[in-house]
């Protein structure tokens, strides 16, 4: 057995070139290739551990963020209650100054339509009266409806003044106007009382008016001198009209 | 059948005869080259089958080398893998007619026997300098200097005639079956030279890891720090 010294050296260089081929050529790219997709699968480790990092303080932030408006919600609902309480508050005080007013006017309206219904009613009443007072009168005797009153009449007459009672019956003849015709008898013992009244002889002139019901009036020029039921029976209206 | 013990020139280049062994040794190296730079030209984050399968076969070398040496596997990766790979080419070699591998002669598996003793003297300076070493020598104790030192060459001389013998063997009786039986039957013969060079590759290869290893001694690894991950190959 014989070695062949240049065989074994040459491929002893050869095992040696093969590995240096080799390991630029094959070994080197391949664990390259590897070394670099360990290196990007770290990396997507290292980014989806950031981004899990990031989540993580994005829901803490929005936790925060959740737990700030309800915060605010309960500040936002407080003053809204408020709010609305104070407005509550002042609408119910407009509506009691309102219904204040709709009272005050609603009593003052009654106020009226009272006052209003009792002057009718005292109208009403003055009415009836006359008209009972008229029925009365018919009761009584046609004498009293006229001398009753004639005296009444002569003392009104008196009591005017001299300037005034002068005038009546200057330029004429007295109206007179009675609640029924008068009678002559009737007819000259008042132009008798009003000549002595008066102080001189006077006329008269007669007309008739039923609506005075009973009693007398002299339509004179600077005077009218009432005594007749009627005119009592206007000034108790006036009267009770006045005690209003 | 030609004697496996000697060797004649194909021819000459100068004074220098170039061999049979030498000639496929260059075929293979130009193989190799060749696929490397096609394999690897275009390789992408996502692999395809190409690309997966070199992948694979590098991880696999860096897995064994990681489990055998307890250390980064980029400083050794060319070395073992490419012992591996020539060791396995050169074997199966002999599937090609006329084709008689490199291995079944007694050069070749020296040279890469002799790389396999220069390599472990030169990781072992580097891994734990001369003085640590040559101290790997005296242990456990000084007496087993002498012993060491022969098994230095002994477990050399052992990765070179055990490789040989199994490779030309294998030749030898698939060419002796040939001559004698007929055109077929050396078939089975040759399948089992297939698993036998592949085992053979296997166990020429862990042999190289071990020797290396026991030379450089153990070291906690830093496999998970990406630097470390780097190639590191010279």
């Amino acid at each position: 057995m014989t070695i062949d010294w240049w065989t074994l050296g040459l491929q002893t260089i050869n095992a040696l070139v093969l590995i240096w081929i080799l390991a630029r050529f094959l070994f080197r790219p391949v664990s390259q290739i590897i070394a670099k997709r360990q290196a990007a699968a770290q990396a997507d480790l290292d980014a989806a551990q950031q981004a899990r990092s990031d989540a993580e303080t994005a829901l803490a932030e929005a936790r925060r963020e959740a737990a700030r408006l309800i915060q605010d919600r309960a500040k936002v609902l407080k003053h809204s209650h408020d709010a609305a309480e104070k407005a509550m508050q002042h609408q119910l005080e407009l509506a009691r100054q309102d219904a204040e007013k709709v009272r005050a006017a609603a009593e003052e309206d009654i106020a009226k339509r009272r006052a209003a219904a009792d002057a009718e009613m005292k109208h009403q009443a003055t009415i009836l009266a006359a008209d009972i007072a008229g029925r009365l009168m018919t009761r009584l005797p046609d004498e009293a409806r006229i001398e009753g009153f004639t005296e009444g009449l002569i003392q009104s007459i008196a009591d005017l003044p001299d300037v005034t009672r002068d005038g009546i019956g200057v330029n004429g003849p007295i109206p007179l106007r009675a609640a029924r015709k008068l009678s002559a008898h009737e007819a000259a013992r008042i132009k008798a009382r009003l000549s002595e009244v008066l102080g001189r002889d006077v006329e008269i002139s007669m007309s008739t008016d039923p609506d005075l019901l009973a009693g007398l009036e002299i339509d004179a020029d600077h005077a009218i001198l009432r005594n007749h039921l009627r005119a009592d029976l206007e000034r108790i209206k006036a009267e009770l009209t006045a005690d209003d | 059948m030609d004697n496996p013990l000697t060797l004649d020139p194909l021819f000459h280049l100068g004074p220098v005869p170039i061999t049979a062994p030498v000639a496929v040794t260059w075929a293979i190296m130009v193989a190799l080259a060749l696929f490397s730079l096609l394999a690897t030209r275009h390789l992408k984050l996502h692999p395809g089958k190409m690309q997966t399968v070199l992948e694979g076969f590098v991880t696999t070398i860096d897995g064994q080398v990681r489990d055998t040496m307890n250390r980064d596997p980029a400083p050794y990766r060319a070395l073992i893998g490419t012992i591996f790979l020539f060791v396995l080419i050169a074997n199966w070699s002999s599937l090609i007619p006329g084709i008689e591998p490199p291995t079944a002669h007694l050069e070749t598996d020296a040279a890469l026997a002799l790389v396999v003793f220069i390599a472990t003297i030169a990781y072992g300076i580097s891994g734990r300098g001369l003085r640590g070493y040559l101290a790997t020598f005296a242990e456990p104790s000084w007496v087993m200097i002498p012993l060491n030192l022969i098994e230095q060459i002994t477990r050399t001389f052992s990765l070179i005639v055990r490789l040989f013998g199994n490779v030309m063997s294998g030749v030898f009786v698939v060419g002796i079956v040939l001559s004698l039986a007929g055109l077929f039957v050396p078939i089975p013969l040759m399948a089992l030279d297939l698993l036998t060079g592949a085992v053979q590759a296997y166990i020429f290869a862990v042999l190289a890891t071990v020797f290396i290893g026991a030379a450089v001694g153990e070291q906690p690894r830093k496999d998970s720090d990406p630097k470390n991950k780097e190639d590191m190959t010279p």
